[in-house]
């Protein structure tokens, strides 16, 4: 069965909250009754068939068509099933998600997996600011699952993450790992600047050393051999990643901080 | 029945429902997986005194290890999932935990599950560090050569502990390597252990015993220097008996080892002085599992 699919009538100019376009949302409605789900759109609400064109099929595997940086909250609160996107998706891209996979062909804005605490999101682009990140006054961001990035994250990626995984195949903004209380973000590209910046614990693995260097909050620990790393390398190679034919090391060089704050957490470099 | 010249008695052998886990310890390489796998078993032959019943299952490739490095698959048997639990914990900190460039795995799912890593973190002294991969949550604690990895839990199954059979043989040398052809067999079959020395007991015992103190006593109807003395059928010309107890993850496990045990015994033959077969059967007083040693080797 092809899967449902929503596509973009018009480029609107307010933003478009499509939190209730979910597989779990949608199992078992039928096209009528989709249609009539109301979306947040401005200050307005509008029928669902106003705004896109839906074509009926599977509601576990939906698509978005024609779609671009003003369609929030995709992936809401998912817990199962699949969304692909066609084009850009705004901000809030599987936030609350529990379950499922969801991806984009293109960017995501600003709070990509925000608060997830399981399944998977792949951006197949660029990843704005605060990925994996907590809702500004909220104390824990992701808490489970995966985000991958084939390009490059914007700033604070991981900011407040507590568990899961953020695999970033290309370069991070400025304060990657920012208050990460937990977790593991992978970079293969270049960081930008104050890297793990008030890092409780955690773990960044880089593929290389920053051009910038490691902030002076890290101590360097020398130079070691992690067995834990051949693990981390097996899971990568179940997922849909360049991260999944970066050959394996464990060879690291090991630097613990932020050490203004707890200093638990650590910033691994291959060596 | 008789099989090259060796009888089969008709009777069976006796077993009871125990608790099981797997682990895998991999280390630098195979030696020192195996240095701390053995010591990780050590003293554990009989719950009668030892709280549980372990052994080396076999040897893993690094290919079939959790991280790639040499390893070893071994079996922990105990009467109830919290005794296993004090015993994995107990050896774990002690026997692997201590030894060097060792890491420490689960090696069985299951439902229900038991603390492996998950209080030995402690050892870390606020340093160690939690890692969840694939949904399993590891603990890396710092050491002197480096990291302690390993997992937080592993399973428990449901098991069977005391599947058995005895070689009556002409000469302790007979019987002892009758034993030695049979356990090389049993040790190529999957999820089991014969957890006593070499494989083999030469101390096999009976329920109770004339002191109260005690719960088990010497078997006195297999001990061939008493033929005079108690009430026994041994022929007279065996002199030596020996036991091999097996400890499985299901009945059909043991039956397995049972089958290749004794047809290795029976290949030696009556002409190696290998004269009878016969099992530890307490007239049913000790356990549900019963092997019967004629429809194994049918």
């Amino acid at each position: 069965m092809s899967s449902l699919t929503f596509t973009l009538k018009e480029v609107t100019r307010q933003r478009i909250d499509c939190s209730p376009l979910t597989p779990n949302k949608l199992a078992d409605k039928s096209l009528a009754d989709i249609a009539k789900i109301q979306l947040v759109t401005g200050n307005l609400s509008e029928r669902a068939d106003a705004l896109f064109i839906i074509t009926e099929g599977d509601s576990q595997s939906i698509k978005f068509k024609g779609s671009n940086s003003k369609l929030d909250f995709i992936g809401h609160n998912m817990t199962k099933g699949k969304i692909s996107v066609d084009g850009d998706v705004g901000a809030y891209f599987g936030i609350f998600m529990e379950g499922g996979l969801l991806s984009v062909k293109g960017n995501s804005f600003i709070y990509t997996g925000c608060e997830m605490k399981g399944g998977q999101i792949k951006v197949n682009g660029d990843a704005g600011d605060f990925i994996g990140g907590a809702r500004p006054g909220r104390r824990n961001g992701m808490t489970g699952g995966t985000v991958i990035v084939t390009g490059n994250a914007g700033a604070r990626a991981g900011d407040h993450m507590r568990r899961g995984m953020i695999l970033i195949e290309g370069n991070t903004g400025d304060y990657c790992g920012s208050r990460m209380i937990s977790g593991t973000i992978a970079v293969q590209g270049d960081c930008g600047r104050h890297l793990g910046y008030a890092m409780k614990r955690g773990t960044i693995l880089l593929n290389q050393m920053p051009t910038r260097g490691i902030t002076a909050n890290f101590n360097d620990c020398g130079t070691h051999t992690l067995g834990y790393l051949a693990l981390l390398f097996t899971s990568f190679k179940k997922l849909d990643t360049t991260f999944s034919r970066v050959d394996n090391f464990s060879r690291v060089r090991r630097y613990a901080g932020d050490l203004a704050g707890i200093g638990m957490g650590e910033i691994l470099v291959k060596i | 029945m008789i099989i090259n010249g060796v009888t089969i008695d008709e009777t069976f052998a006796e077993a009871f429902p125990m608790k099981a886990t797997r682990l895998i310890i991999t280390a630098h390489n195979a030696k020192w997986a195996m240095i701390s796998a053995q010591a990780f078993t050590g003293f554990a032959t009989s719950v009668i005194a030892c709280g549980c019943e372990a052994g080396v299952e076999r040897q893993l490739k690094g290919n079939e290890t959790p991280d790639g490095r040499p390893g070893v698959s071994i079996l922990i048997f105990a009467m109830g999932g919290k005794g296993l639990a004090k015993q994995v914990e107990t050896r774990s900190g002690q026997c692997v935990l201590t030894s060097p460039t060792s890491a420490l795995f689960s090696g069985l799912d299951s439902e229900k599950d038991i603390p492996l890593g998950q209080n030995l973190r402690y050892f870390g002294d606020g340093f160690q560090i939690s890692k969840v991969i694939d949904g399993k949550r590891y603990w890396r604690i710092p050491v002197m050569d480096g990291e302690f990895l390993t997992q937080e839990k592993t399973g428990v199954t449901a098991a069977v502990g005391g599947g058995n059979f005895l070689v009556l043989a002409e000469s302790q040398s007979q019987a002892l390597a009758a034993c030695e052809a049979a356990i090389e067999e049993m040790q190529k079959i999957p999820n089991v252990i014969m957890p006593f020395p070499g494989g083999v007991v030469r101390s096999g015992s009976k329920v109770g015993s004339k002191y109260k103190a005690l719960n088990a006593s010497t078997n006195d109807a297999f001990c061939p220097t008493l033929k005079g003395q108690t009430s026994n059928d041994l022929p007279a010309e065996v002199e030596s008996i020996m036991e091999i107890v097996i400890d499985g993850l299901t009945k059909e496990d043991i039956d397995k080892a049972m089958k290749v045990g004794i047809e290795a015994v029976c290949k030696l033959g009556s002409k190696e002085g290998v004269r009878r077969i016969s099992a530890g059967n307490y007239g049913g007083k000790l356990g549900p599992f019963h092997f019967h040693l004629q429809e194994i080797m049918s």
